[in-house]
C-alpha cells in the first residue's frame, strides 16, 4: 500500500477543501466583520469576477492579470453597490439581506439575458504531477498558496496600515471612531469594495475549475454561507481561518468515504452543532480565549 | 363566539371598520361566485394564486410579527408535497389515502421544523444566521432531490424521480368526493380562508402579542418572564406547517412536483411577496401574494426570461422606497388621514 502517497493525498484533499471554503467565503467575511451585513449577492459577484476573467482571458490577456482585473472591476462595482443601495440599510441587517437578494436576482438573470447561457471555458492552467499512485493538480496547489497569501495580505492590511487601524476602530466602535475623525462612510465603502473585489478574484480563480454560466455563483453560496456562520463576525481572519480548517476537517473524511454531497450535508450539520455550542461562531470563542490570556 | 369575533377584529391586522368588512365580504362573494363565469382553467389558475397564500402568511408570522427571517419556507413546501406524493401514492386504491398523506405531510413539516428550530433558537444565535441556515437547508434539499433519479430511489412503489420530479400524484379526496377542477377551487378557497382567519385570530391573541414583544426587544421580553426560545420555535413550526399546507395544495392542484420547487429562485418568492406587500400585516401579505402570482403568470405568458429581473427590480424598489411594504404604507397613510379628521372638541372634552 502506498502509505506515503495516501497520506499526502488526504492532506492534499484537506488543504484543497480548506482553500476552497476560504476563498469562497473571504469576501463575505470581510463585509460581515465590518458592517454585520450578509451580502446575498456574493455568488453573483463571484460570477461577475469569473465572467470578467473569462472575457479578458479570451481576448489574450494572461490569466494572472485577468484575475487582478477581475478584482478591480468587481471592487468598483461593489463600491457603486454600497453607495447606491447598501448604505441605506446599516442597522437593518435583515433589510440588507433582502435587498442584496434582489440585486443578486437582477444580476443573475441579467447576465443570462445579456450573455446567453454559456461562456467559453478556461482550461486549468499548469498541469498535474504524480506521487506514487496519486496525481495532484498543480493549479490547486497554487490556489492553496494563494489562499494563505490572501490571509497574510489581509492581516498585514488590518494590522500594519493606517487604513487597517481606522477599519478596526470602526469595527469596534463606529461612533467613537467618527468622533476621533475617522471617515466611517469611506471606510464602509472601501470595505465593501474590498469584500466584493475578493469575491470577484475568487470567482476568477475558480473559473478554470468549473463551467462558466450565469448561475454559477449558486454552487459557492452554500459552502460560503456555512463557513461564515461557523466563523462568526467577531474577528475576520480568525473566523475565516478557523472555520475553513474545522469544516475541511469534517468535509474531507466524510467526502472521501461517503461522497461529495454527503460531505456538504455534514457541513450543514456541523454548522448547526457549532451554533448551538458557540452561537457567535468560532471567532468569538477564539477572541474570548485570547482576551482571557491577556488578562492573566 | 364574541371573543372569536373580537380576535378577528383585533388591531394587529389591516381593516377593522364597517366599510372594510363590507369590502371584504364583496371580494369574498366575487371569489365564491367566480366559477359562474370563469372556465375551469381560469378557476384553476386563481386556485394557484390562492394556494400560495398560507406559505406567505407563515413567513409573515415569522418575519413580520416575530422578527425572524427564514429563506427556507419552500423547503417545507417541497417536503410536504413529496411526502403526500409518497404516502398517497402508496395508498393509491384507498379512499382515505390522500387524507392520511396530507396529515403525514404536515407532520413531517412540523417535525423537521421543530428539530431545525431547536438548534437555531435554543442557541440564541444572531438574527442574520437564521436566513442563511434556512437557505442552505433548502439548497441541500434541492440538491438531494435532484439526484434521486433512477428506480432505486423509491419509497414503497413511488419513485422520487430526480430532476424530472414526481408525477401522477393523486388529487385530494374525502371518501368518494375527488377534488378536481371547480370543487378543488372551492376547497382551496376554503382552506386559504381558514388559514388566514386562524392566523388573524392568532396574532390578536395573547401569544401574538408576545411575538410582537419579541420582535421589538428580545431581552426585555425575556426579562418579563417569557420563554422566547419556545415562542420562536412555536412560530417556526407553525410557519413550517403553513408552508406545508401550501405544498399539499400545490401537489393536489398540479398532481406533480419537481426539485425546482425547492430551488433558489422559488426560495426567494415568498420573501419577495411578503416584502412587497408589507411583512407586518397579514392582509397585505395575502393581497400581494395573490397579485404577484398573477403578475408572474402574466409575465410567463409573455416570455418569462425577464420575470426574475422584474421581481428583483420590484423588490429593490420597494425595499428602497417603501420599506414597510406597498400595501402597509398605503393603509398606514389612509389611517393617518382619517385620524387628522377628528374634530378638536373631542380633545377638549378629555381635559
Amino acid at each position: 500500500m502506498d502509505v506515503l502517497g495516501l497520506i499526502v493525498s488526504v492532506l492534499y484533499q484537506f488543504a484543497t477543501n480548506a482553500a476552497f471554503l476560504l476563498l469562497a467565503a473571504i469576501g463575505l467575511i470581510v463585509i460581515l466583520g465590518m458592517m454585520n451585513i450578509i451580502n446575498l449577492a456574493h455568488g453573483e459577484l463571484m460570477m461577475m469576477g469569473a465572467y470578467t476573467a473569462t472575457i479578458a482571458f479570451h481576448r489574450g490577456i494572461p490569466f494572472p492579470i485577468a484575475v487582478v482585473l477581475s478584482f478591480i472591476v468587481v471592487a468598483l462595482f461593489g463600491a457603486l453597490l454600497e453607495r447606491l443601495v447598501v448604505r441605506r440599510f446599516y442597522g437593518r441587517e435583515l433589510g440588507a439581506l433582502v435587498v442584496t437578494w434582489g440585486v443578486s436576482l437582477i444580476m443573475g438573470q441579467g447576465t443570462l439575458i445579456l450573455f446567453g447561457p454559456f461562456m467559453p471555458a478556461i482550461s486549468i492552467p499548469a498541469g498535474s504531477f504524480a506521487l506514487g499512485l496519486y496525481s495532484f493538480s498543480v493549479y490547486w496547489i497554487v490556489l492553496i498558496a494563494l489562499a494563505v497569501l490572501i490571509i497574510l495580505a489581509l492581516w498585514w492590511i488590518y494590522q500594519r496600515t493606517p487604513f487597517g487601524l481606522m477599519a478596526r476602530a470602526t469595527m469596534q466602535n463606529p461612533a467613537m471612531a467618527r468622533a476621533l475623525g475617522v471617515n466611517t462612510d469611506r471606510i464602509y465603502m472601501a470595505t465593501f469594495a474590498l469584500g466584493a473585489g475578493l469575491a470577484g478574484a475568487s470567482g476568477a480563480l475558480f473559473a478554470p475549475t468549473t463551467s462558466i454560466a450565469p448561475l454559477m455563483g449558486q454552487q459557492f453560496v452554500a459552502p460560503a454561507f456555512i463557513t461564515v456562520v461557523v466563523g462568526g463576525a467577531a474577528n475576520v481572519l480568525a473566523g475565516a481561518v478557523g472555520s475553513s480548517l474545522l469544516l475541511s476537517a469534517v468535509k474531507t473524511p466524510v467526502g472521501l468515504i461517503l461522497g461529495a454531497f454527503l460531505g456538504t450535508v455534514a457541513l450543514l450539520l456541523t454548522a448547526l452543532i457549532v451554533i448551538r455550542l458557540m452561537p457567535d461562531g468560532i471567532s468569538a470563542r477564539l477572541q474570548a480565549i485570547a482576551e482571557r490570556r491577556v488578562r492573566r | 363566539m364574541r371573543t372569536l369575533i373580537g380576535l378577528i377584529n383585533g388591531p394587529e391586522d389591516i381593516g377593522r371598520s364597517q366599510w372594510f368588512w363590507l369590502l371584504a365580504s364583496a371580494v369574498l362573494l366575487v371569489l365564491f361566485l367566480l366559477p359562474l363565469w370563469a372556465s375551469e382553467f381560469q378557476s384553476s389558475n386563481i386556485a394557484y394564486y390562492l394556494l400560495n397564500i398560507p406559505m406567505a402568511l407563515g413567513l409573515s408570522l415569522l418575519w413580520g410579527y416575530c422578527g425572524v427571517l427564514s429563506f427556507g419556507q419552500v423547503a417545507y413546501f417541497g417536503m410536504a408535497g413529496y411526502a403526500y406524493g409518497v404516502i398517497a401514492g402508496n395508498l393509491a386504491g384507498n379512499t382515505w389515502g390522500p387524507l392520511v398523506g396530507s396529515l403525514g405531510g404536515l407532520a413531517i413539516c412540523a417535525a423537521t421544523g421543530a428539530i431545525f428550530g431547536y438548534f437555531v433558537f435554543y442557541g440564541r444565535v444572531q438574527n442574520w444566521i437564521v436566513p442563511i441556515l434556512t437557505l442552505v437547508f433548502t439548497l441541500l434539499l434541492e440538491t438531494f432531490l435532484g439526484q434521486t433519479a433512477g428506480y432505486q430511489w423509491r419509497i414503497g412503489h413511488v419513485q422520487l424521480g430526480g430532476y424530472n420530479g414526481m408525477t401522477g400524484i393523486p388529487s385530494f379526496q374525502l371518501g368518494s368526493e375527488i377534488f378536481f377542477g371547480y370543487p378543488f377551487y372551492y376547497f382551496t378557497l376554503a382552506i386559504t380562508l381558514a388559514c388566514y382567519l386562524t392566523c388573524r385570530m392568532f396574532v390578536n391573541a395573547r401569544y401574538g402579542k408576545v411575538l410582537l414583544a419579541i420582535r421589538e426587544d428580545v431581552i426585555r421580553t425575556e426579562l418579563l418572564g417569557y420563554d422566547i426560545r419556545a415562542c420562536q420555535l412555536g412560530v417556526f413550526v407553525m410557519a413550517a406547517m403553513l408552508s406545508g399546507m401550501s405544498g399539499l395544495l400545490y401537489v393536489q392542484w398540479g398532481n406533480y412536483i419537481t426539485p425546482s420547487q425547492v430551488g433558489l429562485f422559488q426560495a426567494s418568492l415568498p420573501v419577495i411577496w411578503v416584502a412587497i406587500g408589507g411583512r407586518e400585516k397579514l392582509l397585505a401579505v395575502a393581497i400581494s401574494t395573490f397579485a404577484l402570482n398573477w403578475l408572474n403568470y402574466a409575465l410567463s405568458q409573455a416570455g418569462n426570461e425577464y420575470a426574475p429581473v422584474i421581481m428583483g427590480a420590484l423588490l429593490l424598489a420597494v425595499m428602497l422606497f417603501f420599506p414597510g411594504g406597498i400595501i402597509v404604507t398605503l393603509a398606514a397613510g389612509r389611517r393617518r388621514r382619517e385620524r387628522s379628521r377628528v374634530p378638536i372638541s373631542a380633545n377638549e372634552e378629555s381635559t
